[in-house]
């Protein structure tokens, strides 16, 4: 009990980043907490082939926090089933494992995890500890040494990495200083701030800065002279080429590869189905001393994506969100009983569920002009029907709102959610007869030219979902003089007329992350990528350093793309708190992208017998990695 | 006939040759490559470097290589990387989707469709025929009509409606697993007999969708070539002589009217290998319909490619023998050709 309360007040600590040091103090409650033997790893243990848990967990392990709310401690055991659409997300285990460096926890909240603590110095200086005594999944020392062989041998290789280290780690350009201090100690120094470093290791597909280097030597051709003579198989002759399909951290589709996830895989590629058995030197424990994670197999079996609803349905998946829309909630709810599962509704963490983004870069001079007229994208806003979209399509249960963050994120304001998102005729005609459009016989504006007002609204034709809601918004438009023609396309097709300013208006969901904090970058804000749709053309001036696109020029984007300059040279919260909330303001001020509602439920099925799966939670990949920040690892059979 | 035999296997080559060069050229016929599709999934990540990857890739794939190098390359008629290894020598090429050569990923997939492409053909068979013949003896009896009609339904009815409802009538009723060709525990594990039997348990849902497509067209065909043949002359005197029916029936009318179940396997194996494209797709079977629309989705070129050709291969060499099976049961089959009545 002692060791309960001690731990909630553990767990609530101020979140590290304005903490200068991260006092290691658990290290008194493990004296408290007695390590208990897997059971299922008994055996192996009598006969020799895995240490005793004392030696498997490091010295001082994670002590994870599993749901309060529902309370008791697991037991070891059982095997998940999962549904996965095509062989390439069997890297959803290295998702949904989400062992990082350092993570998210259920509120947002950055904790160290694998790392014991890490120490930051003016957002420029990084400091990495590590747990002493933390092995790998093969039982190799977990040591400064794999990021020292990441570091020098894999990025600053010139045949293993050609393009160098990764953007996140450079600032401007600049690649940081690195240094070894110790056995379980790093340092990563900069000159400028780097505040985004922290939160993109925690990120879904995170910055990975260390490698299993023990097992990855041995295709080197520094460390190992036969290497660079293997091309036997494959079309492949270099060593490089070798070992970066060896190199599989994120991917998990090589079982030889040792990892630090909870669950490694033990199937080799093509397969159909994926096995996935417990790490025996998993870090964390629970608070009676049990090594995570509870459940000892985690299943992944092949489907047709579009198959995975029926399936899940029929009772075939232990624990599904993946390929599971609110369209099929009733469905699911049916046959709850029969095949005794149940089905919850978690909230998606997206911006909007549905945002039209008109092309700002559109090749049609008059459009252009009209599209860049910020009273046409007001009035457009504003001849929306939001609740009607809302009732029709998600019962009610979706929040009507424009494409901005969720109440969620403590960068939250409720002007931001309503500014130009309420739905009022009047005022939408009147901006439009503000334009000059003038209402044909018909009843349909035209435009300056004479042309009348009709807009060919593209989607990449993958969801129904998107083309009923386009027919719901015609309704409304037509009614203030605006013609809708929806044109579902495909994906590829789709994006090549957006980036060549051929569409005029397309379709797509919203912010990918909705749940920021002051901290995270707030790049998809401003111009920063050709695939943000309303801007392709200025994003793909950024991406490519100024080779192709467009420079922004409206005054606004300019004033978004100085913003988040700023922010990446700035030194404290605050001020990048205050720069978001800027940008926020002329994001909902001059809607850049129009949305209808988000916190669209996400139907999640879980087993019946499965425990610790929260009523409700965020579905979101990053922050959130989808089942990540639920710890997965906590989850039991009862 | 030796000569005949001979003729046919050796243009089946140039025959193969024009396949695969039209199917390279649709393959390759849509913007973009297998890289572009990459770099839109690795940008979506987060990951900023993407297209500088993308570039370093397309040169080691050979991807920036002109069309007609690649063609070449691929048939195995120009050296490529590892010198000339191509389909002419056996080499199928190599995957990028899952980074292994397109032999390691085809696996057990070919033998899975061949088994239920072949059973395909035999329940169409098994079906059509009693059907056929009765409904010609019994012409224009309800049993005539409610079986053309029946026939009529599974060719009306789209393929992938027809599989749907069977799939959730086969999980409501008999609890059978949806989708899959087995069981999910047998996959990826060498033939056992309880794989077989899985198979066989799931393998009824498809042939029977795939096959009733087939049927209508086979049974009208026999109905109205048994029809002809029983207003004939002889068929009177047998049945004036006092021949019993039966055997009025199977000894010669039947027998002359088989031509076109043997002639139809030209055109029955590249119709049952593309309807079940569709069905395997829907019902998530684990053959080489799903693999090949995706990797013609991600234009993985050469899986895709090699699998077509390989289809081709089975087609070509399917014509064949309904060829020679045909010369071999109807000997008014001649390539001196006349008139035979």
């Amino acid at each position: 009990m002692i060791v309960c309360a001690w731990l909630r007040w553990y767990r609530n600590v101020v979140p590290l980043l304005a903490v200068a040091l991260f006092a290691p103090t658990a290290a008194s409650a493990l004296a408290a907490v007695n390590l208990v033997e897997t059971e299922t790893l008994r055996e192996a243990v009598a006969e020799g082939k895995l240490p005793p848990i004392g030696q498997r967990v490091p010295a001082v392990p994670l002590i994870g926090e599993y749901n309060q709310d529902i309370g008791s401690a697991g037991k070891h055991g059982g095997t998940l089933n999962m549904l996965i659409g095509k062989a390439r997300d069997v890297r959803m285990l290295y998702v949904y494992g989400y062992a990082r460096l350092v993570g998210y926890d259920r509120d947002l909240k950055l904790v160290p995890d694998i790392l014991e603590g890490i120490d930051v110095e003016d957002n420029r200086v990084y400091t990495i500890r590590l747990r002493k005594g933390h092995r790998w999944s093969d039982g190799h020392p977990f040591t400064s040494e794999d990021f020292r062989y990441y570091w020098e041998d894999v990025v600053n290789n010139k045949a293993l990495t050609p393009t160098g280290p990764p953007s996140g780690l450079l600032v401007e350009g600049e690649p940081p200083k690195f240094e070894v201090l110790d056995r379980t100690t790093v340092r990563y120094s900069w000159t400028k701030p780097h505040p985004e470093f922290v939160s993109s290791l925690a990120a879904a597909s995170p910055l990975l800065i260390y490698r299993p280097a023990h097992y990855l030597r041995k295709f080197h051709e520094k460390y190992a002279k036969k290497v660079a003579k293997k091309s036997a198989k494959g079309r492949r002759r270099s060593w490089s080429a070798v070992h970066n399909k060896k190199d599989a951290s994120y991917r998990f589709n090589n079982p030889d590869l040792p990892t630090l996830q909870p669950w490694m895989n033990t199937t080799h590629p093509p397969a159909d189905r994926f096995l996935a058995v417990r790490n025996p030197y998993f870090h964390r424990i629970d608070q009676d001393g049990r090594q995570l994670p509870y459940i000892d197999q985690v299943e992944m079996v092949i489907v047709d994506f579009k198959l995975i609803s029926f399936k899940t349905g029929a009772g075939e998946a232990d624990l599904q969100g993946r390929g599971l829309q609110f369209g099929d909630y009733t469905f699911l709810k049916r046959n709850e009983k029969r095949n005794e599962f149940r089905t919850l509704l978690w909230y998606s963490g997206k911006g909007t569920q549905f945002g039209l983004f008109p092309n700002l870069n559109a090749n049609d001079p008059v459009w252009r002009a009209l599209l860049r007229d910020v009273r046409f994208r007001r009035a457009l806003s504003l001849a929306i029907d939001r609740s009607l979209i809302n009732q029709v399509l998600f019962f009610g249960l979706a929040i009507e709102a424009n494409n901005t963050v969720l109440a969620d994120s403590a960068l939250y304001k409720p002007e931001y959610r309503s500014e130009w998102a309420r739905y009022d005729k009047k005022a939408a005609r009147k901006l439009l007869d503000e334009l000059g459009l003038k209402r044909g016989l018909d009843g349909i504006r035209k435009l300056p030219d004479g042309r009348p007002l009709e807009i060919i609204v593209e989607t990449a034709g993958e969801s129904t979902e998107q083309t009923d809601i386009l027919e719901l918004i015609r309704e409304t438009w037509r009614e203030v003089g605006i013609k809708l023609f929806s044109k579902p396309s495909q994906r590829d097709s789709f994006r090549d007329r957006i980036f060549a300013g051929e569409t005029l208006m397309s379709v797509w969901s919203g912010l990918e992350n909705a749940v920021p904090s002051a901290d995270m970058s707030p790049g998809d804000l401003a111009p920063t990528n050709q695939n943000q749709l309303q801007w392709p053309k200025f994003g793909q001036y950024y991406e490519t350093g100024g080779r192709k696109g467009v420079l922004a020029d409206i005054p606004e984007v300019v004033e978004l793309s100085k913003l988040f300059a700023t922010w990446r040279a700035s030194s404290s919260t605050e001020e990048r708190e205050n720069i978001w909330h800027r940008m926020l303001k002329i994001h909902a001020d001059q809607q850049f992208v129009i949305g209808t509602v988000c916190g669209v439920p996400q139907p999640i099925v879980a087993r019946t017998s499965l425990m610790n799966v929260p009523e409700r939670g965020l579905y979101n990949w990053d922050p959130g990695a989808y089942f990540g920040i639920h710890r997965m690892d906590s989850l039991w059979f009862k | 006939m030796l000569n005949y035999t001979i003729h046919r296997i050796l243009i089946m080559i140039p025959t193969l040759l024009m396949i695969s060069l039209v199917t390279f050229t649709v393959i390759k016929l849509p913007p973009g490559d297998f890289l572009s599709n990459q770099i839109a999934e690795l940008q979506s990540q987060g990951d900023k470097q993407a297209l500088e990857k993308a570039e370093f890739l397309r040169e080691q794939y050979g991807l920036d290589k002109p069309f007609i190098e690649q063609y070449a390359t691929w048939v195995g008629i120009w050296p490529g990387a590892r010198g000339y290894s191509g389909l002419i020598q056996g080499d199928w090429g190599w995957s990028f989707e899952y980074d292994l050569p397109v032999k390691d990923v085809v696996g057990d997939r070919l033998m899975l469709s061949f088994i239920l492409n072949f059973t395909t053909i035999l329940f169409t068979w098994a079906v059509a025929f009693p059907i056929g013949v009765y409904t010609a003896v019994r012409q224009y009896s309800w049993a005539d009509h409610s079986l053309t009609f029946l026939g009529y339904v599974g060719l009306a009815t789209p393929n992938f409606l027809f599989a749907l409802v069977l799939m959730y009538f086969a999980n409501v009723q008999f609890g059978l697993s949806i989708g899959g060709i087995m069981e999910p525990q047998y996959l990826g594990q060498s033939w056992s007999w309880d794989k077989a039997l899985s198979v066989a348990n799931h393998l009824w849902i498809p042939v029977i969708v795939i096959g009733t497509s087939g049927t209508a067209g086979m049974i009208r065909r026999l109905r109205a070539n048994l029809l002809d043949e029983l207003q004939k002359q002889y068929v009177v005197t047998a049945k004036a002589k006092g021949m019993p029916p039966l055997r009025r029936l199977i000894k010669y009318p039947l027998r002359m009217s088989l031509n076109p179940f043997i002639a139809d396997i030209g055109n029955l194996l590249p119709s049952v290998i593309s309807g079940s494209a569709i069905v395997a797709v829907v019902l998530s079977l684990q053959t080489s319909g799903p693999m090949l629309l995706d990797a013609l989705q991600s234009q993985d070129q050469y899986l895709a490619g090699s699998f077509l050709m390989f289809l081709s291969l089975l087609a070509a060499i399917g014509m064949f023998i309904s060829d020679l099976l045909l010369a071999a049961l109807d000997p008014r089959i001649r390539l001196s050709g006349g008139v035979a009545k």
